[in-house]
């Protein structure tokens, strides 16, 4: 993992000492809460429903071991023992105190972490494949080039006021499991035709209230240029992107307005009047920078082990895990583990303080120090020598994060949503529990197979909704919440936006409204192994639409008790 | 003024965060049902001007007025949001 050299490390001790004083002015009235306000959200400080809530950048994901501890510590001393992991794979604590948030940004930068530009207009925090670097199917690894783009983003005075947000994802796997199809730039790694290293660009693509699946701009770039040709993309956004309407203002509107084909060309334009050596990376700089992510020395070691065989035999649960949470490394003899943050009932993506600093221990244990999150809000040791396995599983059995439904149709990924966002429109976390109540049971989830469900409680599609193969919209119906379902979502290399079914249902309705749809999918299917949506696409929504809205859906009252109880 | 709704002032506290309601005597409570409650515009402008007042004095936030019902004389909460936020936790 890249490590801070002395500037990086400077950097982030005067910004924490900057915003000590910057909170004292503000509590001392030398500035009004309208001159700190963009202070405090470009250190990741959002003011929620309850208090203010702290998001801290992880890094295109990957941490070690002793920075899980240091957010365990926060967990405890500054928030109520938890923290809340997020589609961005950086982690947000809920229960945060003004007074004390120049501390907690001390106490990250003790460990090289921030919370720099995971709010505000600017480039955010560039996601990528949770499997970087240790995936079979890996062209090469792509954590090089997020660390790359970190540095290039960061503070970059251009790019610092842009007209919205921008998000930037890389894969270099054959398969992309970062969902780069829904980011204002998605970078695929690819060879070029003498199997040289390359890049393909996509641009535009995003989710909120506008989904778009990303254009193609380039097929093939090479990859010394990658950053005078991110600039150039991001300036003619910076230039021409819309300023005057908030909703009309990410890059997916600038592209759907020019069309792909004029954008590209001004792009290619503005890419050929830049000073390129200025911007592109010198060789030796990115082999300073690829150092840091050398593979690790692992043995090659039989891809079987006969404790592992035995307990499969023996243990269910660990049969299961290891089918749905456990992957092959790329060096024989070792897996990748998946740590399924979505036990049915319990908050997607939330982890207590004692949690994390299991995983922690695991990862120093068994693991090399090393953690991912995942933008689906789980978290994953990514080098594990197959004789450990069982190791690590017990140890995730002992701190409650077994649960072997990675992928799952309970593996659903759930915004905050109305218990915690200022912006949401409803309930997600609740809705999330009814539903993972009722498929809780382990085979029934593993009959389903894979399927990605998605909540998100408003337009702005943090729960990544549109991507969801069964997207769940929390909407406000005259001061009640409903829910609108759309179906065939995929953020994959099939990328697709879902497609509404129909009228919203009332949270009551809504767990019964999913179980007739994954019973019609059950019905239609023509083999177990033809996915949820491999069947959508082919049956088309007309069955399920009949299936919903032709029976009145029976009721459950989950959601009816959780409103009591407040 | 027939169609004045029964109003509440609330607001967050700058150093913690918290979720108040702006009580008898500009006093800043946690309890909901413990707002004044404001049964005409001038009324509700003397709660707003008292919010105001506590926001430059850097006590709170984020000071806005809501429509509540009234219940054997105290106001209760009547979105979802609203009931949310005088839990003064999520409700899961």
């Amino acid at each position: 993992m890249y490590r801070y050299d002395e500037f990086d490390q400077a950097f982030v001790e005067e910004r924490w000492k900057q915003f000590r004083g910057q909170v004292e002015r503000r509590l001392k009235g030398e500035i009004t809460e309208d001159q700190f306000k963009p202070l405090r959200l470009q250190n990741g400080l959002y003011l929620q429903l309850h208090a203010y809530m702290l998001r801290i950048a992880i890094p295109y994901g990957v941490l070690q071991a002793r920075h899980l501890r240091k957010l365990a510590e926060i967990a405890r001393r500054f928030d109520r023992g938890f923290g809340h992991f997020t589609t961005r794979q950086n982690i947000q604590f809920n229960w945060i105190k003004l007074e004390q948030a120049p501390d907690i940004l001390n106490e990250l930068a003790s460990v090289g972490m921030h919370a720099i530009q995971t709010s505000g207009n600017c480039i955010r925090n560039t996601t990528c494949d949770p499997y970087a670097g240790v995936a079979i199917d890996e062209i090469e690894d792509p954590r090089v080039w997020c660390e790359i783009i970190r540095q290039w983003s960061t503070i970059h005075p251009e790019f610092l006021f842009l007209p919205r947000k921008f998000k930037i994802a890389i894969t270099g796997a054959a398969e992309d499991r970062a969902a780069i199809l829904f980011h204002d730039i998605g970078i695929r790694i690819v060879k070029g035709d003498k199997n040289e290293t390359g890049f393909a660009v996509y641009v535009g693509g995003g989710q909120g209230r506008t989904p778009v699946v990303g254009s193609r701009i380039r097929a093939f770039l090479k990859k010394e240029q990658l950053l005078s040709y991110l600039e150039a993309i991001v300036r003619v956004y910076n230039l021409h992107g819309r300023r005057d309407n908030i909703y009309k203002a990410r890059i997916k509107i600038l592209v759907m307005a020019l069309g792909i084909e004029e954008f590209t060309a001004q792009v290619e334009e503005e890419w050929q009047k830049l000073d390129k050596p200025s911007i592109d990376l010198p060789a030796t700089e990115y082999e300073r920078i690829a150092k840091y992510f050398e593979p690790l020395a692992l043995k090659p070691a039989p891809i079987s082990d006969e404790q592992v065989t035995k307990r499969r035999a023996s243990d269910p649960e660990f049969n299961s895990f290891t089918r749905n949470n456990v992957r092959a490394h790329k060096v024989p003899g070792h897996v990748s583990v998946a740590i399924a943050l979505k036990e049915p009932g319990k908050i997607p993506g939330d982890a207590s303080a004692d949690q994390m600093d299991a995983v922690a221990s695991l990862a120093e244990r068994y693991g090399h120090n090393e953690i991912r999150v995942t933008y689906s809000q789980n978290l994953v040791l990514p080098n594990i020598a197959l004789g450990d396995l069982l190791k690590v599983y017990d140890g995730l059995v002992a701190a409650g994060l077994a649960s072997a439904n990675f992928e799952l149709i309970t593996d659903i990924i759930a915004c905050p949503g109305l218990d915690y966002c200022n912006l949401a429109n409803a309930r997600a976390i609740p809705i999330a529990q009814d539903i993972a109540r009722r498929f809780s049971r382990l085979e029934k989830a593993e009959d389903i197979g894979h399927l990605r469900l998605n909540i998100s409680g408003c337009i702005n599609a943090c729960g990544h909704h549109h991507a969801g193969n069964i997207g769940i919209l929390g909407v406000d119906k005259k001061g009640t919440e409903h829910y609108q379902i759309t179906l065939g979502g995929s953020p994959g290399d099939d990328a697709s936006v879902g497609s509404i079914l129909g009228p919203s249902f009332p949270a009551e309705e809504l767990p019964q409204a999913i179980e007739t749809i994954v019973e019609t999918y059950l019905g239609l299917r023509e083999n177990p192994k033809e996915t949820f949506l491999s069947t959508y696409r082919r049956v088309g929504k007309e069955p399920f639409k009949r299936a919903i809205y032709d029976n009145e859906p029976s009721n459950s009252n989950g959601m009816s008790d959780a409103l009591e109880k407040v | 003024m027939p169609n004045f709704k029964p109003s509440i002032v609330t607001a967050n506290l700058l150093r913690s965060g918290d979720v108040v309601y702006l009580g008898a005597n500009e006093r800043w409570v946690r309890e909901l049902e413990s707002a004044l409650v404001a049964h005409n515009e001038n009324e509700l402008a003397k709660l707003e001007e008292a919010g105001k007042r506590a926001q430059n004095d850097q006590l709170v936030i984020d000071v806005y007025a809501m429509d509540v019902d009234v219940k054997s004389g105290k106001p209760k909460a009547r979105s979802v949001r609203e009931i949310i936020r005088a839990a003064h936790g999520p409700s899961v």
